[in-house]
Protein backbone atom coordinates (compact mmCIF):
# COMPACT_ATOMS: atom_id res chain seq x y z
CA UNK A 1 0.00 0.00 0.00
CA UNK A 2 1.25 3.48 -0.90
CA UNK A 3 2.11 5.37 2.33
CA UNK A 4 2.12 8.84 0.74
CA UNK A 5 -1.66 9.53 0.97
CA UNK A 6 -1.54 8.50 4.63
CA UNK A 7 1.31 10.88 5.44
CA UNK A 8 -0.38 13.74 3.58
CA UNK A 9 -3.65 12.98 5.32
CA UNK A 10 -2.04 12.91 8.77
CA UNK A 11 -0.24 16.20 8.04
CA UNK A 12 -3.46 17.84 6.95
CA UNK A 13 -5.21 16.59 10.08
CA UNK A 14 -2.46 17.99 12.32
CA UNK A 15 -2.56 21.37 10.52
CA UNK A 16 -6.35 21.47 10.78
CA UNK A 17 -6.14 20.65 14.50
CA UNK A 18 -3.56 23.40 15.08
CA UNK A 19 -5.69 25.95 13.21
CA UNK A 20 -8.74 24.92 15.24
CA UNK A 21 -6.78 25.24 18.49
CA UNK A 22 -5.52 28.67 17.44
CA UNK A 23 -9.08 29.82 16.70
CA UNK A 24 -10.29 28.50 20.05
CA UNK A 25 -7.55 30.30 22.01
CA UNK A 26 -8.13 33.47 19.95
CA UNK A 27 -11.85 33.28 20.74
CA UNK A 28 -11.08 33.12 24.47
CA UNK A 29 -9.13 36.37 24.04
CA UNK A 30 -11.46 38.06 21.54
CA UNK A 31 -14.60 37.92 23.71
CA UNK A 32 -13.20 39.89 26.69
CA UNK A 33 -11.16 42.29 24.54
CA UNK A 34 -14.21 42.99 22.37
CA UNK A 35 -15.93 44.21 25.54
CA UNK A 36 -12.88 46.19 26.66
CA UNK A 37 -12.68 47.92 23.25
CA UNK A 38 -16.40 48.75 23.38
CA UNK A 39 -16.06 50.16 26.91
CA UNK A 40 -13.04 52.20 25.85
CA UNK A 41 -15.11 53.66 23.00
CA UNK A 42 -13.55 51.79 20.06
CA UNK A 43 -15.07 49.36 17.59
CA UNK A 44 -15.13 45.81 18.92
CA UNK A 45 -13.73 44.55 15.60
CA UNK A 46 -10.26 45.74 16.69
CA UNK A 47 -10.18 42.67 18.96
CA UNK A 48 -9.85 40.56 15.78
CA UNK A 49 -6.11 41.39 15.86
CA UNK A 50 -5.94 38.41 18.24
CA UNK A 51 -6.22 36.23 15.12
CA UNK A 52 -2.66 37.27 14.18
CA UNK A 53 -0.35 34.55 15.43
CA UNK A 54 2.27 35.47 18.07
CA UNK A 55 2.11 39.29 17.87
CA UNK A 56 -1.69 39.66 17.92
CA UNK A 57 -1.86 40.11 21.69
CA UNK A 58 0.86 42.79 21.61
CA UNK A 59 -0.96 44.67 18.80
CA UNK A 60 -4.22 44.70 20.76
CA UNK A 61 -2.46 45.83 23.96
CA UNK A 62 -0.56 48.56 22.09
CA UNK A 63 -3.78 49.98 20.64
CA UNK A 64 -5.39 50.11 24.09
CA UNK A 65 -2.29 51.40 25.88
CA UNK A 66 -1.13 54.17 23.56
CA UNK A 67 -4.39 55.66 22.29
CA UNK A 68 -6.68 58.17 23.89
CA UNK A 69 -9.85 56.31 24.82
CA UNK A 70 -12.82 57.99 23.10
CA UNK A 71 -15.16 57.06 25.96
CA UNK A 72 -12.92 58.80 28.48
CA UNK A 73 -10.11 57.73 30.77
CA UNK A 74 -9.74 57.76 34.52
CA UNK A 75 -8.18 60.98 35.78
CA UNK A 76 -4.50 60.50 36.53
CA UNK A 77 -3.62 61.11 40.15
CA UNK A 78 -1.07 63.89 40.07
CA UNK B 1 24.82 49.35 23.86
CA UNK B 2 24.85 47.05 20.82
CA UNK B 3 27.43 44.78 22.47
CA UNK B 4 25.30 44.42 25.59
CA UNK B 5 22.22 43.59 23.54
CA UNK B 6 24.21 40.99 21.57
CA UNK B 7 25.56 39.54 24.83
CA UNK B 8 22.05 39.35 26.29
CA UNK B 9 20.79 37.73 23.10
CA UNK B 10 23.42 35.03 23.20
CA UNK B 11 22.91 34.51 26.95
CA UNK B 12 19.18 33.87 26.75
CA UNK B 13 19.19 32.58 23.23
CA UNK B 14 17.33 34.57 20.60
CA UNK B 15 13.91 33.23 21.61
CA UNK B 16 14.44 34.08 25.25
CA UNK B 17 15.64 37.54 24.23
CA UNK B 18 12.50 38.27 22.26
CA UNK B 19 10.36 36.76 25.03
CA UNK B 20 11.98 39.12 27.56
CA UNK B 21 11.36 42.15 25.33
CA UNK B 22 7.76 40.99 24.83
CA UNK B 23 7.21 40.52 28.57
CA UNK B 24 8.58 43.97 29.42
CA UNK B 25 6.46 45.57 26.67
CA UNK B 26 3.36 43.64 27.76
CA UNK B 27 3.86 44.62 31.41
CA UNK B 28 4.29 48.28 30.52
CA UNK B 29 1.22 48.29 28.24
CA UNK B 30 -0.91 46.42 30.79
CA UNK B 31 0.06 49.08 33.34
CA UNK B 32 -1.13 51.84 31.00
CA UNK B 33 -4.35 50.03 30.04
CA UNK B 34 -5.61 49.38 33.57
CA UNK B 35 -4.69 52.93 34.62
CA UNK B 36 -6.99 54.27 31.91
CA UNK B 37 -9.81 52.25 33.47
CA UNK B 38 -8.97 53.68 36.89
CA UNK B 39 -7.34 50.53 38.33
CA UNK B 40 -3.85 50.94 39.89
CA UNK B 41 -1.17 50.28 37.27
CA UNK B 42 0.76 47.67 39.26
CA UNK B 43 -2.28 45.36 39.05
CA UNK B 44 -1.95 45.22 35.27
CA UNK B 45 1.83 44.84 35.43
CA UNK B 46 1.49 41.98 37.92
CA UNK B 47 -1.14 40.25 35.81
CA UNK B 48 1.08 40.44 32.72
CA UNK B 49 4.18 39.22 34.56
CA UNK B 50 2.26 36.23 35.99
CA UNK B 51 2.71 34.71 32.53
CA UNK B 52 6.44 34.34 33.31
CA UNK B 53 5.86 32.27 36.43
CA UNK B 54 5.07 28.58 36.56
CA UNK B 55 1.36 29.27 36.67
CA UNK B 56 1.40 29.69 32.92
CA UNK B 57 -1.02 31.78 30.92
CA UNK B 58 -4.32 30.51 32.31
CA UNK B 59 -4.35 32.93 35.27
CA UNK B 60 -3.73 36.09 33.14
CA UNK B 61 -6.48 34.81 30.82
CA UNK B 62 -8.90 34.59 33.73
CA UNK B 63 -7.80 38.05 34.95
CA UNK B 64 -8.44 39.41 31.43
CA UNK B 65 -12.04 38.18 31.62
CA UNK B 66 -12.42 39.65 35.12
CA UNK B 67 -11.05 43.00 33.89
CA UNK B 68 -13.44 43.04 30.93
CA UNK B 69 -16.54 42.48 33.03
CA UNK B 70 -15.70 44.18 36.34
CA UNK B 71 -16.87 47.68 37.33
CA UNK B 72 -14.21 50.20 36.38
CA UNK B 73 -13.46 53.07 38.79
CA UNK B 74 -13.47 55.32 35.71
CA UNK B 75 -17.21 54.71 35.20
CA UNK B 76 -18.04 55.40 38.84
CA UNK B 77 -16.23 58.75 38.74
CA UNK B 78 -17.85 59.77 35.46
CA UNK B 79 -21.39 58.85 36.39
CA UNK B 80 -23.70 61.82 36.66
CA UNK B 81 -25.31 62.46 40.05
CA UNK B 82 -28.93 61.37 40.39
CA UNK B 83 -30.21 64.94 40.22
CA UNK B 84 -29.02 65.23 36.62
CA UNK B 85 -30.76 62.11 35.45
CA UNK B 86 -34.29 62.85 36.65
CA UNK B 87 -34.63 66.01 34.54
CA UNK B 88 -36.88 65.26 31.55
CA UNK B 89 -35.39 66.33 28.20
CA UNK B 90 -38.02 69.00 27.53
CA UNK B 91 -38.25 70.36 31.07
CA UNK B 92 -36.82 73.78 30.37
CA UNK B 93 -38.51 74.95 27.15
CA UNK B 94 -42.11 74.21 28.26
CA UNK B 95 -43.74 77.48 29.35
CA UNK B 96 -45.81 77.22 32.49
CA UNK B 97 -47.58 80.59 32.90
CA UNK B 98 -50.15 79.28 35.40
CA UNK B 99 -47.58 78.08 37.90
CA UNK B 100 -45.54 80.15 40.29
CA UNK B 101 -41.80 80.02 39.58
CA UNK B 102 -40.14 77.20 41.51
CA UNK B 103 -38.30 78.24 44.66
CA UNK B 104 -34.54 78.42 44.22
CA UNK B 105 -32.85 75.22 45.30
CA UNK B 106 -30.90 75.31 48.52
CA UNK B 107 -27.18 75.41 47.86
CA UNK B 108 -25.03 73.08 49.93
CA UNK B 109 -22.09 74.74 51.69
CA UNK B 110 -23.36 78.13 50.55
CA UNK B 111 -21.31 78.10 47.36
CA UNK B 112 -23.15 80.70 45.32
CA UNK B 113 -20.43 81.42 42.81
CA UNK B 114 -21.55 81.36 39.21
CA UNK B 115 -20.15 79.01 36.60
CA UNK B 116 -18.48 80.69 33.69
CA UNK B 117 -17.63 79.31 30.26
CA UNK B 118 -15.35 81.60 28.30
CA UNK B 119 -13.44 81.38 25.06
CA UNK B 120 -12.89 82.90 21.64
CA UNK B 121 -14.65 82.17 18.37
CA UNK B 122 -12.85 81.77 15.04
CA UNK B 123 -14.15 85.22 14.09
CA UNK B 124 -12.14 86.66 16.99
CA UNK B 125 -15.31 87.42 18.92
CA UNK B 126 -15.09 86.65 22.64
CA UNK B 127 -17.82 84.57 24.25
CA UNK B 128 -18.54 84.51 27.98
CA UNK B 129 -21.44 82.45 29.28
CA UNK B 130 -22.50 82.88 32.89
CA UNK B 131 -24.51 80.07 34.47
CA UNK B 132 -26.38 80.56 37.73
CA UNK B 133 -25.74 77.74 40.21
CA UNK B 134 -29.45 77.23 41.05
CA UNK B 135 -30.95 73.99 39.72
CA UNK B 136 -31.79 74.29 36.09
CA UNK B 137 -31.19 73.23 32.54
CA UNK B 138 -29.70 75.26 29.71
CA UNK B 139 -29.40 74.50 26.01
CA UNK B 140 -26.14 75.42 24.30
CA UNK B 141 -26.95 76.37 20.72
CA UNK B 142 -25.07 77.73 17.73
CA UNK B 143 -28.07 79.84 16.74
CA UNK B 144 -29.71 82.85 18.35
CA UNK B 145 -30.81 81.98 21.88
CA UNK B 146 -34.63 81.88 22.09
CA UNK B 147 -35.00 82.52 25.81
CA UNK B 148 -33.29 82.64 29.16
CA UNK B 149 -32.76 78.87 29.15
CA UNK B 150 -30.70 79.00 25.94
CA UNK B 151 -27.07 80.08 25.67
CA UNK B 152 -25.85 81.09 22.24
CA UNK B 153 -22.39 80.46 20.80
CA UNK B 154 -22.43 82.04 17.35
CA UNK B 155 -20.27 79.56 15.50
CA UNK B 156 -21.18 77.34 12.53
CA UNK B 157 -19.49 74.30 14.11
CA UNK B 158 -21.82 74.42 17.12
CA UNK B 159 -25.06 72.47 16.69
CA UNK B 160 -28.54 73.93 17.10
CA UNK B 161 -28.90 72.79 19.78
CA UNK B 162 -25.50 71.29 20.57
CA UNK B 163 -25.54 70.23 24.23
CA UNK B 164 -27.42 70.64 27.47
CA UNK B 165 -25.95 72.10 30.65
CA UNK B 166 -27.48 70.97 33.93
CA UNK B 167 -26.86 72.72 37.21
CA UNK B 168 -27.64 71.30 40.60
CA UNK B 169 -26.19 72.89 43.69
CA UNK B 170 -22.42 72.83 43.47
CA UNK B 171 -22.38 70.54 40.47
CA UNK B 172 -22.49 71.17 36.77
CA UNK B 173 -23.43 68.53 34.21
CA UNK B 174 -23.03 68.42 30.45
CA UNK B 175 -24.92 66.25 27.99
CA UNK B 176 -24.16 66.08 24.28
CA UNK B 177 -27.29 66.12 22.13
CA UNK B 178 -25.82 64.20 19.18
CA UNK B 179 -24.29 67.24 17.52
CA UNK B 180 -22.22 66.71 14.37
CA UNK B 181 -19.33 68.84 15.65
CA UNK B 182 -18.90 66.72 18.77
CA UNK B 183 -18.11 67.61 22.35
CA UNK B 184 -14.82 67.13 24.22
CA UNK B 185 -14.42 67.36 28.00
CA UNK B 186 -10.73 67.81 28.89
CA UNK B 187 -9.86 66.20 25.57
CA UNK B 188 -12.11 63.13 26.00
CA UNK B 189 -15.07 62.78 23.67
CA UNK B 190 -18.49 63.12 25.29
CA UNK B 191 -21.06 61.38 23.09
CA UNK B 192 -24.85 61.36 23.32
CA UNK B 193 -24.61 57.72 24.43
CA UNK B 194 -22.83 58.79 27.61
CA UNK B 195 -25.75 60.83 28.93
CA UNK B 196 -25.12 63.68 31.35
CA UNK B 197 -21.64 63.81 32.84
CA UNK B 198 -20.47 65.78 35.86
CA UNK B 199 -18.02 68.43 34.59
CA UNK B 200 -17.64 70.34 37.90
CA UNK B 201 -13.96 69.41 38.02
CA UNK B 202 -13.36 69.80 34.29
CA UNK B 203 -11.31 72.60 32.83
CA UNK B 204 -11.53 72.60 29.04
CA UNK B 205 -14.78 72.11 27.12
CA UNK B 206 -14.77 71.94 23.33
CA UNK B 207 -18.01 72.32 21.37
CA UNK B 208 -17.48 71.76 17.63
CA UNK B 209 -14.33 73.82 17.03
CA UNK B 210 -14.93 76.28 19.87
CA UNK B 211 -12.65 75.92 22.90
CA UNK B 212 -14.14 77.07 26.19
CA UNK B 213 -12.57 77.28 29.63
CA UNK B 214 -14.73 76.46 32.64
CA UNK B 215 -14.21 78.58 35.73
CA UNK B 216 -16.14 79.86 38.73
CA UNK B 217 -16.65 83.51 39.55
Amino acid sequence: MDPLPWILGAGAAVLFGLALLHLLVALLLIIPTWRIFRRAGFSGWLSMFHLLPVIGVLVVMAILAFSTWPAGEARRRD
Amino acid sequence: MGAEIAALASFFGLTGFFATIGAVLAGWMAWRIVEKAGVPGWVGLGAALLTLTGIGSIVPLILLWVFAYMRWPRDEAAEAPAAFRVLPPAAAPVPQPMLAPPPPAALPLGDRRRWQLSGSLLSGERVVLAIEPASGSYLLTGGTPAGAHELGIADPSVGRPHARLLTSGTRLGLEDLGSAGGTLVDGARLGPEHGARDISQARAIRLGSVDLVLSRA
